[in-house]
């Protein structure tokens, strides 16, 4: 089976502006696929140029192994649905659905039948002939992706839809739309800047900064195994440190900072003399009263204890300033440190990762 | 205190002047209407008289002008309607001095002259050797009339979510679905009052269709040169008519307008 979306060293400039930065990526059928990025680092434009509205400067767009090029948006096997839903206000609820059907030539008695079905699919009842400007925002949502179902699309392109949602209704969404997905087999390419929805839905995620792909993996991959430093602190909470790598022997490297010599695993590509960063997640650190032998340790003062129930986040400052995260479990004996005590900031090598630093912007080519 | 006082009594010595300048000559005319005088006057009053509705309604020179005057603005509704129509989307779409150009070009037939535009009419078709006629009023007049429509098709276009288009195109409509199905009826309440103004622009035009007419009458110009052979009241019975089918046109789309905005929210209230 050839993949549902190729994209083959792709770039779209705009103007002086490369927004994508030669991507290549292969989306299997049925695969849940994420981008993920800040705001302008150019996922937006990579779902606009699958669904066609803007052309790759460079590269070739596929899909279904067919090669998109002079294939306008109307004669894509995909299906959009925007960030603003843009459902239409002057059509009842299923006028809206069966819209691509009824564009189609499909008789009026079947666009209605095929509009309650999908109805049924998203949960949605007795709103077919309401108004769009009667649905609650949620209903909105519903409507919008049962209209791109309708054309039975080989691809559905998700812009940020639950970003105008509340966050009680986005959570339900998030699952909601992880079951439609697996309900239909319809291959999903989600674009969000929320690293919690990429993760929680997606087969696999593209993160990206800057026009370029930074990493593709699993969700988990992502987490656990970042690929470099834009990869570790853009995805997740992390303390990151400055410093140099001196030496590396058996994959852990020696990594000298402003608050001492810390050893950790060595990332991929980096050796001594590249730039890089030590990081570390909040929930592989301890803050323990005396230093671990073996451990990397730190010593600081605790300047902020915030008990979020199932666990505890602990705000601490090292000698020279820095302010670095803790996050503890609470397993219901858990003692909290008083704030202003004196405690040791530990964290095992294993659990530490040394990565190129590529969190600065690269230099001319930011809007 | 008593400067409120003033402001709110000047502000209905206001209203009532303005009124009264508004509608005394149309009370004027319509009395004059029923006035069994030779002159068109209500003073002195010399005993009501439904003689010049009689006249008029026997005067077949009154009838054939006033159909022309209906074939000439039905005519000019229908081209000014897709012209201003389209030359708004396409303004729409432009931007920077190619808009402000083709928008100048299209304000400008509002601001010329309406005798200028009649006759440019006239010499600009006789080079094609078509002769002078209603057919001519027709095309002058849309000159003008169109950017009218074209002015409030642009003014509901802003309002417009090309977010909307591009919906439709993802689903598979052609560019004319897209027209007929999403912009179109967002554009109706426009169109709609495109096509009110620019019939009633044309039923009252007089300048250009006293130049491009030829040898056939409309209302205004029958009526203008029954003026300069001295006004019989039938002028005045022929205006009472027309301000009482516009009033009471009026009347009746303010009150189905009541009605189905009343619907409308009987309807959302259901829901709440």
């Amino acid at each position: 089976m050839s993949a549902a979306v190729e994209l083959a060293g792709v770039s779209v400039d705009f103007g002086k502006f490369r927004a994508v930065d030669n991507v290549n990526v292969t989306v299997q059928p049925g695969e849940f696929f994420s981008f993920l990025g800040p705001s302008g680092c150019g996922k937006t434009t990579i779902l606009r140029m699958i669904s066609g509205f803007n052309d790759p400067t460079e590269g070739v767009v596929r899909i279904g192994g067919q090669d998109m090029r002079g294939i306008r948006p109307n004669k894509r096997p995909t299906a959009l649905i925007f960030q603003n839903l843009a459902l239409f206000p002057l059509m009842p609820v299923w006028e809206n659905i069966s819209f691509g059907l009824e564009v189609r030539g499909v008789d009026k008695t079947k666009r209605r039948a095929k509009a309650e079905e999908l109805l049924n699919l998203v949960d949605l009842h007795d709103v077919a002939d309401r108004r769009i400007s009667q649905l609650s925002g949620g209903q909105k949502q519903r409507v919008a992706i049962a209209r791109a179902l309708a054309v039975e699309p080989k691809v559905m392109l998700l812009d940020e839809p639950l970003s105008a949602l509340d966050l009680k209704l986005r959570q339900h969404m998030r699952a909601e739309l992880r079951a439609i997905q697996k309900r239909t087999n319809v291959t999903f390419i989600y674009i969000t800047h929320d690293q919690g929805e990429a993760l929680a839905m997606s087969d696999r995620v593209a993160v990206m900064s800057q026009g370029r792909l930074q990493q593709v993996a699993p969700p988990q991959e992502i987490y656990n195994a970042p690929a470099n430093g834009f990869v570790a602190s853009f995805v997740g909470e992390i303390n990151a440190f400055q410093g140099e790598l001196s030496a590396v022997s058996g994959g852990i490297g020696e990594f000298k900072t402003a608050n001492g010599l810390f050893r950790a695993k060595v990332g991929p590509g980096v050796s001594p003399g590249i730039a890089a960063k030590l990081y570390v997640r909040p929930e592989h650190t301890i803050l323990a009263a005396a230093a671990r032998p073996g451990a990397n340790n730190i010593p600081v003062d605790v300047a902020d204890v915030a008990f979020e129930g199932n666990f505890i986040n602990i705000s601490a400052k090292t000698s020279d300033g820095r302010s670095l995260t803790v996050e503890m479990r609470n397993d219901g004996t858990t003692a909290l440190p008083p704030a202003g005590s004196k405690m040791q900031f530990t964290f095992d090598p294993a659990k530490a990762l040394i990565l190129a630093d590529t969190t600065l912007p690269k230099p001319g080519n930011w809007p | 205190m008593s400067s409120q006082k003033l402001s709110a009594w000047l502000l209905w010595i206001y209203l009532l002047l303005f009124l009264f300048i508004m509608l005394s000559p149309l009370f004027v005319m319509g009395g004059a209407a029923l006035n069994d005088s030779r002159f068109p006057s209500v003073y002195p009053w010399k005993g009501f008289t439904t003689q010049w509705f009689v006249d008029l309604w026997n005067d077949p020179r009154m009838w054939i002008a006033g159909r022309n005057t209906l074939l000439v603005a039905f005519g000019v509704v229908a081209l000014a309607l897709p012209i201003g129509t389209a030359g708004a989307i396409l303004i729409n779409s432009l931007s920077g001095a190619t808009r402000a150009i083709v928008y100048g070009f299209m304000v400008a037939p509002i601001l010329t002259p309406g005798a200028v535009i009649g006759i440019s009419t006239l010499l600009f078709w006789r080079t094609f050797s078509i002769p002078a006629g209603l057919h001519l009023s027709a095309l002058g007049q849309t000159s003008f009339i169109a950017a009218y429509v074209m002015l409030l098709v642009l003014a509901r276009l802003q309002s417009f979510d090309a977010g909307l288009e591009e919906a439709a195109l993802d689903l598979g409509a052609s560019h004319g679905q897209v027209l007929r199905r999403i912009l179109l009826p967002h554009l109706y309440p426009a169109l709609g009052a495109g096509a009110i103004i620019g019939f009633f622009q044309s039923v009252e035009n007089f300048n250009v269709t006293l130049f491009t007419r030829g040898g056939s009458d409309t209302l205004t110009v029958y009526v203008g040169s029954m003026v300069r052979t001295g006004a019989p009241p039938t002028i005045n019975a022929l205006a009472l008519i027309l301000i009482l089918i516009t009033v009471t046109a009026t009347i009746i789309y303010e009150v189905l307008r009541r009605r189905a905005l009343a619907r409308e929210m009987a309807a959302d209230a259901l829901l709440k």
